[in-house]
């Protein structure tokens, strides 16, 4: 399909949403700012489904089916590790604690990262078929 | 009537402060009459109309604005023009170097545009053109008040006092940086000098680390969901790490809450700016897939050769020189508070570039047996990269180390991400950014060599930064924490965010558009109309088969 008049119109839409979500952010302590915000969302959720709606007109695109639950493990994977070198800040005072945790944090965020996600992403890759 | 002893003390101190008060009231008194005396002898308009070609009659003490014209020139008078002409240098630097670093979007440009093939040309130039708008509109919207909204205290300029909101969080007895809440729209009490300047620099910034996605998407990315992609990072993915490291967050207080050197150190933004858009390229070029023909069915790649190696290396060029905007800028100031060492900064960014390419270009010419030019080119970047984070706390032999490493471990991170990862990164921004940012990062922790003084402190820790190599383990713990914080939630958070995208948008342009080429499909125009194609070879057309 690419590039059509309907996608330039909802990324406007998408844009005016933005922008009033913003100012209701901005004037949240007013009613005006509450209904701003309201609005705001309003329209970012309506131009997110006419996205959704244009999306199959695509056509098809030169990538497989990724598992989700595959990289939504390594996405977790990822995160899991930061959260461990945080913590380890709080568990181990002296500096070379807090080196161990935050290597090894990073470890295992990059066990995510190069090992989980890739093959996730790759596991149905169509130059494999 | 007898005085006590305290009453003494007492009346001698009276006595005392009178005397003093009087001598500074009288030196006060001879200052304004020197002044004046000076106004008096300086030269006349009359003077000044015979022409000054030496340069010795303009600019005189009857250029200081007076407060009051009865009173004519006064110490005050002096001392405001002083504090200004402060101000006024910091705000010009500050500004031009910003303007420097805005003109990188043009070298990026060239980059990615002459990595990538003719028939996507319009589409990659297109796309690193509109990022500016997208990033700029979100950044002003949101973006700024989310990173730098905290921010007060900068006496470079002059203070940026309405930059006074910065939501915290306690814990584990500490109290804890998340988001600033002031400067949204630049409206209210942040209409403001100094404000607009400070989110000028940090805008071309944010458009930098934007910008670099792009480059590992291209040739596949659909316009449309770049787009938005590209405005929620402005909004929310770059700027919540910036204020961490930045904007007054909890990464930047690991100094003075755990005593973990200054802090998460990152001047220029090896982390904030390079890995932030180096991982965020990794995430979407995870979701996005590798284009048709990348690689083959036992997963050796193929090169997809880009179709004009002069726009790779011009647009360097002027990547290298945006950088000493990007470096030496980021002292927010050339007056004051050490940022006379703005010189050793620019050298240290240059010699890091220098031994960046030799190490690409010697890597590739010793092992594979030809000079590369595109790695050579990324070397020069991967060796600018690695310098940003420690060029303000570095000597210049510690950057011509950071540099050379840079260049040789672009040249493995580039065969790692495609030869073992399997992923696609058509002009090696994945490795130039992600890798070689995270390795500058590392690289305060190791070379800092506390010798730089940025007015006595750093993160509100007393001090100057000091590596690991120059005795303080600790820095190294901090710059670790920033690494995995950048990996662990800045990546994280971008795949989250790309792949709800992908979801309602869909990432990728169809099977049939990409081996057309996208320029005509998305944008309407060839980059090149009277160019002849090549057609592509026939193994792409039997993916794309595959794909029908």
């Amino acid at each position: 399909m690419a590039a059509t008049k309907q996608q330039g119109q909802w990324f406007g839409l998408f844009l005016i949403g933005l922008t009033v979500t913003c100012a209701g952010i901005y004037d949240l302590s007013s009613g005006t700012g509450k209904i701003a915000l309201a609005l705001g969302l309003v329209v970012l959720v309506v131009s997110f489904l006419r996205f959704l709606g244009l999306k199959p007109l695509e056509g098809k695109v030169a990538l497989g089916a990724q598992p989700a639950g595959m990289k939504a493990v390594g996405v977790l994977v990822t995160a899991a590790g930061w959260l461990l070198a945080l913590f380890g800040l709080h568990l181990a005072s002296g500096v070379g604690g807090r080196m161990v945790f935050a290597i090894l944090g990073l470890g295992v965020s990059l066990v995510g990262v190069v090992l989980i996600l890739p093959a996730a992403c790759n596991k149905n890759a169509i130059w494999k078929a | 009537m007898k005085k006590t002893l305290p009453q003494k003390f007492l009346l001698l101190a009276v006595v005392l402060m009178w005397s003093l008060g009087g001598l500074a009231h009288a030196q006060t008194a001879t200052a304004d009459s020197e002044l004046k005396a000076a106004s008096a002898a300086a030269p006349t308009t009359t003077t000044q109309a015979a022409g000054d070609p030496g340069g010795s009659t303009t600019g005189t003490v009857n250029d200081v604005p007076v407060s009051d014209a009865k009173a004519g020139v006064t110490v005050a008078d002096v001392g405001n023009q002083v504090g200004q002409n402060k101000i006024a240098i910091n705000f010009t630097w500050t500004l031009i170097t910003g303007f420097l670093v805005m003109f990188m979007q043009a070298g990026f440009a060239m980059v990615e545009a002459g990595l990538c093939r003719v028939k996507n040309a319009n589409h990659t130039y297109m796309m690193n053109f509109t990022v500016y708008a997208c990033g700029l509109f979100a950044y002003w919207l949101i973006g700024f008040a989310i990173q730098m909204g905290g921010a007060a205290g900068n006496g470079n300029l002059g203070g940026l006092q309405p930059l006074n909101g910065e939501h915290t969080m306690s814990l584990f007895g500490k109290t804890w940086g998340l988001w600033g809440t002031q400067g949204m729209l630049l409206s209210g009490h942040t209409y403001d000098v100094g404000v607009m300047v400070i989110f000028l620099f940090e805008m071309v910034f944010m458009d930098t680390a934007l910008t670099i996605v792009t480059g590992a998407a291209a040739e596949r990315w659909k316009f449309l969901t770049f787009c938005v992609s590209s405005v929620l990072m402005g909004a929310f993915t770059y700027p919540i790490f910036g204020n961490w490291a930045w904007g007054g967050g909890w990464l930047a207080a690991l100094g003075s809450n755990l005593g973990l050197g200054k802090g998460y150190c990152d001047f220029a933004g090896s982390g904030v700016v390079h890995a932030v858009g180096g991982l965020t390229a990794l995430a979407v070029a995870l979701i996005i897939g590798p284009r048709i023909g990348k690689f083959n069915r036992d997963g050796s790649p193929n090169a997809i050769i880009g179709h004009d190696i002069s726009a790779v290396l011009i647009g360097c060029f002027i990547l290298a020189f945006g950088w000493f905007g990007f470096n030496p800028g980021s002292t927010l100031g050339a007056s004051a508070a050490g940022n006379l060492r703005i010189g050793s900064i620019a050298v240290n960014t240059m010699l890091a570039g220098c031994t960046g390419t030799f190490g690409a270009m010697l890597y590739m010419w010793a092992l594979k047996g030809k000079p590369d030019a595109s790695m050579s080119a990324n070397g020069l970047l991967a060796g600018l990269v690695a310098i940003t984070a420690p060029s303000g706390f570095v000597n210049p032999v510690g950057s011509a180390i950071i540099g050379a490493i840079a260049g040789v471990l672009v040249c493995l991170s580039v065969a790692f991400v495609e030869s073992k990862m399997k992923i696609d990164d058509p002009v090696g921004a994945i490795s130039v950014h992600g890798t070689c940012g995270l390795w500058g990062v590392l690289s305060v922790g190791l070379f800092a060599d506390g010798k730089s003084n940025y007015g006595g402190a750093w993160n509100g820790v007393t001090g100057s930064v000091t590596g690991l190599f120059y005795g303080d383990a600790s820095q190294l713990v901090a710059q670790i924490i920033g690494i995995g914080t950048l990996i662990g939630f800045v990546f994280t958070f971008s795949f989250a965010l790309n792949w709800v995208l992908d979801v309602f948008l869909g990432q990728r342009v169809s099977a049939e558009t990409e081996l057309e080429g996208l320029d005509l499909p998305e944008m309407g125009q060839l980059g090149y109309p009277e160019f002849v194609f090549r057609p592509e070879p026939a193994f792409m057309h039997v993916e794309a088969a595959a794909v029908a």
